[in-house]
């Protein structure tokens, strides 16, 4: 029986890594398993996420130069208060490798701010430098993501941290197996068949059995996906998340609690944003803190 | 004075919706911050200090729409709070009372903001213009107290006494109180600050209700709270040492009409008792808008010229004295029969028989109705006109008296006050006259009365004289627009919702309003000529007895048959009064001859009270049979007056 019909606006991007493979870690066939009763998670749980922000200064020609802000933070709450505990700010300028004359690069370095140089073709194009750009810009904050993972995960207590987004950028950080990955976006898919429906028509309150992949470098990630909301009346992806971890000695058996922390994360709701329906309220806030502080130069 | 944190409590905020002006800026503050309406802050911008005090606030959340809320609790308000608080602004609003420095007068720099400590107190409010240096004017009002800081606050005594302004007007409901205590507190700051340099200073305080004002000599017991306060403000928590009480008698003219008759205190206690002239003078009080033409005015005055006080022969060889309403009746009399026997003329020296009947009608309507207030004597006890001390309170006491009565006391006793000040021979060289009830003497509709044109007179020229008003009412909005307008300094406690909603309260913000609305006793809320917006101020319980704790504390004495009364004030006069042998004296005497003969012991005061007392009473006359009543004054019926008592 399909769901009620959702208006589209433009037509879906094509995705650029669709699907991935993964193994059944819970039972032989994925099923949908109800997680019990909402409860939080215990106080001093940390929060990360991070922003980017970016545009083009200006050209030397035709070679644009893009200056970019990124900004990663961890908020910590406690008695329901999130207070900042971890913030880093870095602020750069990214080139087109290798296009500008040395005059050009001495008037940049003289800017102040540090320079990264795109990867690209070697000849020119306004959409492919831009895309060259973003995608250092989307590295360094990854990066800084795990900078300040590392800093929260590195301190005295042994609370947990929710991430926004995966964990595979966290593997070999010491504490990474307190970490918990949500991911809001389901560009690549792990299961098929009948796992993926399963998994896919999870009812709320429910989780997909767990499923492990493998990472090049022999780290394995388990995950599971976790229904925030009904999806019935709306999209197939409504309320659904994913939640990653990295590999260790109960975390399977673990899956239904963290399922319910995560649960309990529904309130309040971050209406402010549209994916409020898998953006848990304390990853939004670490985005808000993040961008009041950061002014508004861009 | 405590001080106020150091670190900065919240940081101004512009956006172009709400922006900071010269006079008003916005802020925002931790949920936790020490904070409130009524609370004055500093601003340190560059080059610019700004001094405000906050009007109003508002707290939200990033929440986009309560129906996220409903979703999210499952629509069950039951549901256990999220683990996760919303983020919370608390955003408040300033309104500026001074920049550093004042010109260019700029909007508000969006900088640091910090709670007021004393210094910042002082200078937000000018009160450093004032109440420093040799030339010091500063008279404690009360205490602020927001944000963890206490500071002292004054008013000018230049604008609170003259000559730059002058008057006090007070506001607030009944019963909690407010106003009384208010004014009997600042009394005793006034009495005890005002600079000397700047002469004398004496109160009249009517009281008009219950025993309000009836024990100001008498100390109050005050918590701790209260005298910490007194120390605070650097006042002695201590009642007034000079208090002179007046009241009327009652009907029988022995018994003082005052709840102040407790045995242990009625010896403090003056009679407040007039005669024919000094009715007269005021007769325009008695009558009401009707009343007052020409025809009248001009036969009132004839009395008062030509008769009253001086031998009249009429035209029928009548010698009269007229000293007296007994002498007047006694005119009246001689007239309407002498009218009468001249075969029914109705003019009497160009007078109307109309005009006659109508004056006789009101006059001698007052000796009935201010029985105990008027007497029949020539003259009366009044207060000490031309010997006013200097920080003493007079309290004229018109509880009991009707509304003429009082009307007719408070008119005389102003404008006593005015004639003496004018003539700078009153004893003092400023009075201040504490009305409570203002709206019945001034109010913002009616008839234009005698007594209203006296307050606006005073309220608009009473400053160059040194007279000062010092008006409460319950509701600001009934009382002449004039009067009030012309109070410099402005008191509210606790106010009434709907008289927040008149059009008087509209600079006020919701917020203040709803502050006022909610005051608790021993706030109030003042504005004041330096102050530049109205500031929320704490005030001790006056050291003096309060009515209620006064009654309760001192009972009044039972009322007394006249042999009794008369013996009490003899022996209030002189301790070593035989009782006995004063009823022996009086025994089967005319009351009229006793009361005459008591009011001029009084007035005395003789070293040897009861032989002033029988030389004054005189020898004994055998009475006739049926003379043992005076003859009473029955008004006459007129057809211009069809409700006039028969």
């Amino acid at each position: 029986m399909p769901a009620r019909g959702t208006a589209i606006q433009g037509a879906p991007q094509p995705v650029q890594r669709p699907f991935a493979s993964a193994r059944v870690a819970e039972g032989k066939r994925v099923r949908a398993l109800p997680v019990g009763r909402a409860e939080p998670a215990p106080d001093g749980v940390g929060f990360a996420d991070g922003i980017q922000r970016w545009g083009v200064e200006g050209h030397f020609g035709i070679v644009p130069v893009a200056r970019a802000q990124v900004a990663a933070g961890v908020l910590v709450r406690s008695e329901g208060a999130l207070r900042c505990a971890v913030r880093r700010v870095e602020e750069f300028l990214v080139v087109p490798a290798g296009r500008l004359a040395p005059g050009e690069r001495q008037a940049l370095d003289d800017v102040g701010f540090p320079i990264f140089e795109a990867d690209g073709d070697p000849r020119p194009h306004p959409f492919l430098d831009r895309w060259a750009a973003a995608q250092v810009v989307e590295r360094r904050r990854e990066a800084l993501e795990r900078e300040v993972c590392r800093d929260f995960l590195a301190m005295p207590q042994t609370a947990v941290l929710i991430v926004d987004g995966g964990l595979a950028g966290l593997r070999g950080v010491a504490g990474a197996d307190r970490a918990v990955g949500v991911i809001k976006k389901h560009e690549t898919q792990f299961l098929e068949g009948a796992d993926l429906e399963v998994a896919l028509t999870a009812p709320e309150g429910s989780r997909s059995s767990v499923f492990a992949r493998e990472l090049g470098d022999g780290t394995t990630i388990l995950s599971w996906y976790l229904r925030l909301w009904p999806w019935r009346d709306e999209d197939l992806l409504h309320g659904l998340t994913r939640v990653e971890r990295i590999a260790a000695d109960g975390v399977v058996e673990d899956a239904d609690r963290v399922s319910r922390w995560l649960l309990a994360e529904r309130a309040p709701i971050a209406g402010r944003d549209s994916r409020w329906d898998r953006l848990l309220y304390p990853l939004h806030e670490v985005e808000t803190v993040l961008r009041a502080q950061a002014g508004g130069w861009l | 004075m405590t001080a106020a944190p150091k670190d900065p409590i919240g940081r101004v905020v512009a956006t172009e919706a709400l922006p900071a002006s010269p006079h008003q800026f916005h802020f925002w503050t931790a949920v936790e911050a020490p904070v409130g309406i009524g609370a004055i802050v500093r601003v340190d911008g560059t080059g610019r200090t700004v001094y405000a005090v906050v009007t109003d606030g508002r707290a939200y959340s990033d929440l986009l729409t309560p129906l996220h809320e409903v979703v999210a609790s499952d629509g069950n308000p039951a549901t256990p709070p999220p683990p996760s608080r919303r983020a919370e602004i608390r955003l408040w609003t300033a309104a500026v009372l001074r920049q550093d420095p004042p010109e260019p007068m700029q909007p508000v720099p969006l900088a640091a903001v910090h709670v007021a400590d004393a210094t910042d107190v002082e200078v937000a409010l000018r009160m450093d213009t004032y109440a420093r240096g040799e030339e010091r004017t500063a008279i404690p009002i009360g205490l602020y107290a927001a944000g963890g800081t206490r500071a002292p606050v004054f008013v000018d005594a230049d604008f609170l006494l003259g000559p730059e302004s002058a008057h006090l007007s007070i506001s607030g409901v009944s019963g909690l109180a407010t106003k009384t205590s208010a004014v009997m507190f600042l009394l005793s700051a006034i009495f005890q600050h005002f600079p000397a340099r700047k002469g004398s200073v004496a109160a009249v305080c009517f009281n008009v209700k219950g025993p309000d004002l009836a024990f100001l000599d008498l100390p109050s017991e005050l918590p701790v709270e209260d005298t910490d306060m007194y120390a605070e403000l650097a006042i002695r928590p201590e009642p007034f040492a000079h208090v002179r009480y007046f009241a009327p008698f009652k009907p029988d003219g022995v018994n003082l009409n005052t709840l102040r008759t407790h045995p242990d205190l009625v010896d403090g206690v003056e009679p407040l008792v007039w005669g024919l002239r000094e009715v007269l003078d005021y007769a325009e009080v008695l009558l009401n808008r009707d009343d007052i033409d020409a025809k009248a005015d001009a036969f009132l005055d004839f009395l008062a010229d030509r008769v009253v006080g001086r031998p009249f022969v009429d035209e029928w060889g009548n010698h009269h004295l007229v000293e007296s309403f007994a002498g007047l009746e006694g005119l009246f009399r001689a007239i309407f029969d002498g009218l009468e026997q001249a075969g029914g003329r109705d003019m009497w020296r160009t007078h109307h028989l109309a005009t006659i009947r109508k004056v006789r009608n009101r006059l001698m309507n007052v000796s009935t109705r201010c029985k105990g207030l008027v007497t029949d004597e020539a003259t009366g006890n009044d207060l000490p006109f031309g010997a006013f001390g200097d920080r003493t309170v007079y309290v004229v006491d018109v509880a009991g008296l009707d509304q003429l009565g009082q009307d007719l006391v408070f008119t005389r006793v102003v404008s006593k006050l005015r004639e003496h000040l004018e003539r700078r021979d009153l004893g003092v060289d400023n009075v201040i006259v504490f009305v409570d009830e203002l709206n019945k003497y001034a109010p913002a509709d009616g008839p234009e009365t005698y007594v209203r044109k006296m307050l606006l007179d005073i309220s608009e020229r009473g400053r160059y004289l040194g007279l000062v008003l010092f008006g409460a009412q319950q509701f600001r909005s009934q009382v002449h627009r004039r009067v009030v307008g012309n109070a410099s300094t402005t008191v509210y406690g606790r106010m009434d919702g709907d008289e927040l909603a008149t059009p008087g309260y509209q600079t006020l913000s919701a917020a203040t309003k709803g502050k006022l609305a909610t005051l608790p006793k021993g706030e109030l809320m003042i504005r004041h000529p330096h102050f530049t917006q109205p500031v929320f101020l704490r005030f001790p319980r006056p050291a003096a007895l309060a009515g209620r704790q006064g009654v309760e504390r001192f009972p009044p004495a039972a009322e007394l048959p006249f042999a009794d009364a008369v013996v009490r004030q003899l022996v209030a006069l002189d301790r070593r009064v035989a009782p006995p042998r004063v009823k022996d004296l009086i025994a089967g005497r005319r009351e009229e001859d006793v009361r005459r003969a008591l009011l001029a012991t009084r007035r005395a005061r003789p070293a040897d009270v009861l032989a002033y007392f029988t030389a004054r009473l005189g020898r004994a006359v055998p009475r006739d049979a049926g003379a043992d009543t005076a003859p009473t004054v029955t008004p006459l019926r007129t057809v211009e007056d069809p409700y006039a008592p028969a």
